[in-house]
This record gives C-alpha cells, structure tokens and sequence, in this order.
C-alpha cells in the first residue's frame, strides 16, 4: 500500500483516539502507532481489530531495557484485503506487567502466554496463567529472550504437573497421547476427554521441540541466520527463509534482481507442491487407503528427487541467501522442469481422479474436522485451514513478493466467482483436500509461467555494514500459510531481535474448535489434513 | 569420537570457507545410488541376527523435521524399506532399534530417556543428523542438550543434514555390524561403540 493510503489511517486513528498516539512512523507498508500509555493498548487494538477489519498477525516484545524503553510490545495487525501492515508499539517503561488485550483479540492469548514465559512479563487479565514454551520443569526465575540471559545457560530442574483442563461427568474417561507418538511425526501432546467414541474436548500441548531459534539467532551473523531459518521447519525451508531474507532485503534497500526472485517462486512452488502431495498421501494412509497413499508417495519421492536436481538438496536446503538466491536455473535444468513436471500433473491428475472417484475414502473426509469460521476468524487462522472455511487470505496476492503477480492475473468477474466459491467452503478436510488438489495444480501453472528468466542477476548488492536498530517485517506464504518474520538490526552486523511466527502457531489453535463434533479415530484424518508443523510453532 | 567427528569435521570445514556454516546436505558420494546393494546386505543380516526382522521406534527429539521426511520416505514405494525386513514399530517394546533425531529439546529429554527404557536389552541407539550428533545449528544452548549422546547411550551417528535414504540405511547397517562385533554375538550394544 502506498504512502498515502496509510497515511489516511494515520488520520483515522489520531481523530478517533486523541492525544493516546504520541508518535506516528511508516516503513514501507507498515504504519507504527507508538502509544504514550500501555493501558491504552487493549481499546486500541481492540479497534485496529474489530473496525478496521485488521487480523492480529504476530506480537513482538523486545528487551529494550539498556536503551532506556524498558520491554516494548509491538502487536501487528494485517488489513484485511490491503497490503497494509498496522504496529501498535508499546513501551512498558520499568513495569513488569502489560494489560492483556484478549478481551478485544481473543487471538492474542498464546501471544501473551509466550511473552510470560520468555521475557517474564504479566499480562494483566489473561486468565489463562499456564505455562506454554517452557514446560512445568523450567525454574520460574529464567526469562530466556531477556538480553540478560546467556544462551548457553542450563537452568535447573523443578518438578511440576501441567494442569490440563478437566472434564469431569459420567462416563467421561481422558486419552494421553504423545509426546512420543505411533507413527514416525514431530512431539507434541493431545489429551482427549471423551465420552465412549465421541471427543469432548482436546487440549494441545506443544513445545516439546522447542530448541531455542529466536535467541539462537541473536548469536547469529544474518547471514547464517538464513540457515537457521530454512531450519525452523525442515519441509518450509524455502517459505521461512524467503521470510527471513525478505525482512532483512526490506531493512537494507536491498535490490534483488528479477532473475532471482523469479528463482526463489519457483523454488517456494515446488515446495508448495511436495509437500500438498505428501499431506494428500498422509490422509488417504489416516483414511485406510494405502493404494492411493502409495502413489501419492511415488509422486513425492520425485517430486524430491526434482528439487535435489536443481538445487542439491531434497528438501530444498539451502536455496536462498541475503540479496538473492544460490541456484540459478539455467537452460538445462529449465528443460528438466519442464518435462518433468508434465509427467507429475499428468500422473498427478491420475491419482486424484482415483481418490476422488472412492467413496469410501471421500466419506471420511465428509464434515470431518469442520473448522467454524467465526473461531478461524478470531483466532487469526491463514492458510489452507482458512481458505477451508471460507476466509480468502493468501500472502501470496495479498502482499505481493517475490516473483508472484497473483492479483493482477485475476479479472473482476473471476474475483467474483472465487467470493462465490470461498461461501461454499465447508471447513472439513474434505474442503482441505480439495484445495490442496487445486493449489498442487496451480503450483505448477505458476513455476511453468515464470521459467522465462531473463537478466542474470542472482544476487543484489548487499551493504558491508548494517545500521542498528532497524526494522523490518518479513513475510512468505509457505504451504501451511503465512510465515512472519520481524527482524531488528544490532549493533556490530548483529540481530538484536528475531520474531518469528509461523502458521503452524496461528493454526493450532483451531484444532481443538475443530474436532469437537468428531470420534477419535478421526483425528489423525483431521490432524493430516491440517498438517501443522510441531518444529514450527515450537522454534 | 571418530564417529561423530566425522561429522563435526564436515562442518568444520564447510565453516571455514567463508564462514557460513554449510551443512552437507547428506550427499555422501560413497552411498549414491546403492541403496539396493546396501539393501540386501541388510536383509542377509537380518535374517541371520534377527530372526529376519528389526524393528525400529523412532523418536524425534527436537528435530526441525528435515530428517523426518528422510526417514519416511523409507516407508515409500520407492524405498520400501520393509522388504528389506525392517519396519517401524509404535510401540518401544516392540524395537531393537532407537532412532532419534534432533538436538535432543530440554522439553524432550524426559520422554526420549523414558523411550529408552522401555525398549528391551539388547538395543541399538542410532543418531540421525547433524543436530542429534552435537546439536548441529541449533548447538548446545538453554533449551537444547547438544546431542543426543548426552542423555542416552548413541551407538552409531550418521551425518548429513538432512541424510538421505541410501546413508540412513548403510547408518542401519553400521549399527547391525557394531552389535555383532561384540562378544557373545546379539549382546547389548555398549555406547560409544561407534565412536571408539
Ligand atoms: S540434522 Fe538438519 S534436517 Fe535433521 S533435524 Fe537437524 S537441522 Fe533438521
């Protein structure tokens, strides 16, 4: 969004909260709202939230304590339907507590549950006081993302008991599963409270893969801090570290070369594809169809042996740095996408037709996991789980990057039959399963239509020196949905801070509202289908 | 540390190029394409020590989940791990193997040592990836113990980040061939076997 569409909000809000805003500050199409008083905080997101129809997208905090601000808070909305980002920055000055604003955002409490944990603050009025990064065994006395916490410590051990939530009545018994579960995925805890077959309530516990990734980075030169970020999710390498390279490219008026933000679409669509074939192969082995799976898992494994083709990783380590990309695509392996990728959607169509034409597998997928669209939309979901229910958010159109051009390939008449379409959603893992079948094929028709490179630029010119104390939002659509990244310089080349939200963090949230009308062995359909990442949301 | 020394030589060495840390992305030229080979080497093994199956528990403890999907695609058509005589299990009970991957995550290290337990004697311990030899990029630091040799015996690390399937089964092999070594013939694999 230009300068002067924000700067209309900027008015809007100065008109409407008079003397509250002490300082108005643009960066590129984020405006920043620094608030003089925390306790202006809750009405004022409240209103970012409900009438300007922005979704809560990440909360920063920031230890500014030697620079005299004490913590800061930055909650960032997205505007819905604009390339806008809204920051409300609040500094807490020497207090140790910050009202909590979950009674305007209901999204915002895993938010401030993180920031209690990880920086030792309290969020007055958020009655959930559970511990969620750090589990019950980590001393109360240890803020990790405080400056003045040494990476390297190792804290003591105490025992606890997390407090699940209990459902108590005749008949009702629990199920604990994991961390360590059956099949060969990622930590993480589900307690079902049940009545005979019939869920009535699933409680989430996650961070048990939490390995420290945003204080790791503040030890971190930026540029290694790329191999970090591929690493914050194995199968979102590209998506994550397009985040990250993107917030530090914005910071430093970096210019990357068309050729190279061509490159990295095309690598950010084959990992789109993959990994939608692999979630497409995982539902079909949840729902008992082991053919269907094992073709879906043919098509994988070369779809992989594609990317290891053109980038010498399978998994697609390695393909993005600052300023640009590493691997070009020359004629050769142009040609190598080419053919390829013919025979995948050829055999690609061939499997769907098979899944879509067996009713006993689209049965179960029928009213599956139904995720509620007022819970999506207030919880702030993204991604497939969103489109699912009907709520058109894509990073990719919304906040064009990258080599996509989403927005502008679209004729009015076609954004008004994809608003038809976007009401019809279900928000069962049927509707997942066949927007991932439609986004495999569009993942292709967009890697077909940008392999006419032209330039050959790989890398921008990338500055010496770093200014401290900058910073930028970066943002990637990755298969699960949109990943965010806030980057703030330090001093020496450093990071001082480095956010990270992925959507795995938004969508987890939705998991228990999904499965309320479900049975048990359902849930690992519904657990597929939403194919959340554990390494993700724990950093 | 020969075993992981390898690995942690690898790295060194990618560092020092221009200090980027670049990890081998598991593409060890001495296992490319002899996945069939390693194979049926495995599944002679096998039959002989095994009464002609291994099962593995696998555990991840902190991983970024790279080296899961190596360790699924075993599972694919392509791969097809289990005709080799080798299959995941879900239980711990029903392993002889354990393989972990990750840097081992503080809020993992309860439940990977109890993992451990649970599986009966003899057992084998097998590393998987950078992180679960020294913690890899993600180190040794307040939320990660820096390998997964620091909270149960490992017996065998194979490199790469992530490995690919040929090196994750020569890694099985290795792992097979360390137990026979030892006197006694299915004894309990001893830790640092593989490091000696
Ligand atoms: S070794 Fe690499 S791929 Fe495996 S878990 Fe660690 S970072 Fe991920």
């Amino acid at each position: 969004m230009n300068r002067q569409g924000l700067e209309g909000y900027a008015g809007g809000m100065e008109a409407r909260f008079p003397g509250r805003i002490r300082r108005v500050g643009y960066n590129h199409n984020e405006i920043h709202f620094h608030l003089e008083d925390p306790r202006d905080a809750p009405g004022i997101c409240g209103h970012v939230h409900a009438s300007m129809k922005a979704r809560l997208a990440t909360v920063v905090c920031t230890d500014e304590r030697r620079h005299g601000n004490g913590f800061v808070i930055r909650y960032v909305f997205e505007k819905e339907g604009e390339d806008a980002f809204i920051f409300i920055i609040v500094p807490l000055g020497h207090g140790n507590s910050f009202p909590s604003i979950i009674l305007h955002v209901p999204g915002a409490s895993l938010y401030e549950r993180e920031i209690r944990d990880m920086f030792g603050l309290v969020p007055a009025g958020n009655p959930d006081t559970r511990p969620l990064v750090l589990h019950e065994h980590w001393p109360g006395d240890a803020y990790p993302l405080r400056k003045d916490f040494r990476l390297g410590t190792k804290a003591g051990r105490r025992e606890g008991v997390y407090p699940f939530l209990r459902v108590e009545g005749d008949g009702i018994c629990e199920i604990p599963v994991g961390p360590v579960h059956a099949g060969i995925i990622e930590p993480g805890h589900f307690r079902f409270s049940v009545l005979g077959e019939n869920i009535i309530n699933l409680e989430t516990r996650l961070f048990y893969a939490h390995k420290g990734i945003e204080k790791l980075a503040e030890s971190m030169a930026p540029e290694e801090i790329v191999r970090l970020a591929e690493r914050i999710s194995g199968d979102e390498s590209v998506a994550n570290s397009t985040a990250y390279c993107q917030a530090v490219e914005k910071i430093l008026e970096i210019r990357v070369p068309e050729r190279a933000k061509k490159i990295r679409t095309v690598f950010a669509e084959l990992e789109r594809a993959y990994n939608h074939v692999g979630t497409l192969g995982g539902m079909a082995t949840d729902a008992g169809f082991a053919f269907g799976a094992a073709r879906m898992g043919i098509l994988k494994e070369r779809l992989m042996s594609l990317n290891e083709a053109l980038c010498g990783s399978r998994i697609l380590f390695g393909v993005n740095r600052i300023g640009g990309v590493v691997p070009d695509i020359g004629q050769e392996n142009k040609e190598l996408i080419l053919g390829r990728i013919g025979v995948i959607l050829r055999d690609f169509d061939k499997v769907a037709g098979l899944l879509g034409s067996k009713s006993s597998f689209m049965d179960r997928l029928k009213d599956a996991g139904r995720i509620p669209k007022k819970a999506a939309r207030d919880l702030g979901i993204v991604g497939v789980a969103a489109r699912c229910a009907g709520i058109d958010l894509d990073t990719r159109r919304d906040h064009p990057y990258a080599g996509y051009n989403i927005r502008n390939g679209r004729t009015p008449q076609e954004v008004v039959r994809d608003q038809i379409e976007m009401e019809k959603r279900a928000g069962d893992a049927m509707a997942r399963y066949e927007i991932r079948i439609n986004e495999v094929r569009d993942s292709f028709g967009i890697i077909l239509g940008l392999l006419d490179l032209d330039g050959d630029g790989l890398c921008g010119e990338v500055p010496e020196r770093m200014e401290p104390y900058q910073s930028a939002l970066g943002y990637a659509e990755s298969h699960r949905g949109q990943t965010l990244h806030w980057v703030m310089t330090g001093e020496d080349n450093s990071i001082f801070r480095y956010k990270v939200r992925t959507a795995s963090f938004c969508n987890w949230q939705i998991m228990g509202h999904c499965v309320s009308s479900d049975i048990v062995p359902d849930f690992p359909l519904v657990n597929k289908s939403l194919d959340l990442s554990y390494s993700g949301n724990d950093l | 540390m020969g075993g992981s020394g390898d690995i942690l030589g690898n790295r060194l060495e990618a560092r020092a190029k221009d200090g980027l840390v670049r990890f081998p992305c598991g593409a060890c030229p001495s296992v490319a394409g002899r996945y069939e080979e390693i194979g049926s080497e495995l599944r002679e093994k096998i039959a002989k020590m095994f009464g002609r199956s291994l099962a593995i528990r696998e555990v991840d403890a902190g991983s970024c989940n790279g080296c899961e999907i190596e360790i699924s695609a075993l599972n694919n058509p392509v791969y097809d791990i289990e005709r080799f005589g080798i299959r995941f299990v879900s239980s711990p009970r029903h392993a002889d193997v354990l393989l972990v991957t990750g840097p081992v995550s503080r809020n993992m290290e309860a439940a990977l040592r109890r993992t451990y337990e649970a599986i009966p004697s003899p057992k084998i311990v097998v590393a998987v990836g950078a992180c679960a030899a020294d913690g890899g990029i993600f180190g040794d630091t307040y939320a990660t113990a820096g390998g997964v040799g620091r909270v149960v015996p490992a017996d065998v690390y194979i490199p790469g980040c992530p490995p690919r399937p040929e090196l994750l089964l020569q890694g099985l092999l290795l792992a097979i061939n360390r137990l026979r070594q030892e006197p006694g013939g299915r004894g309990q694999a001893s830790s640092g076997l593989a490091r000696s």
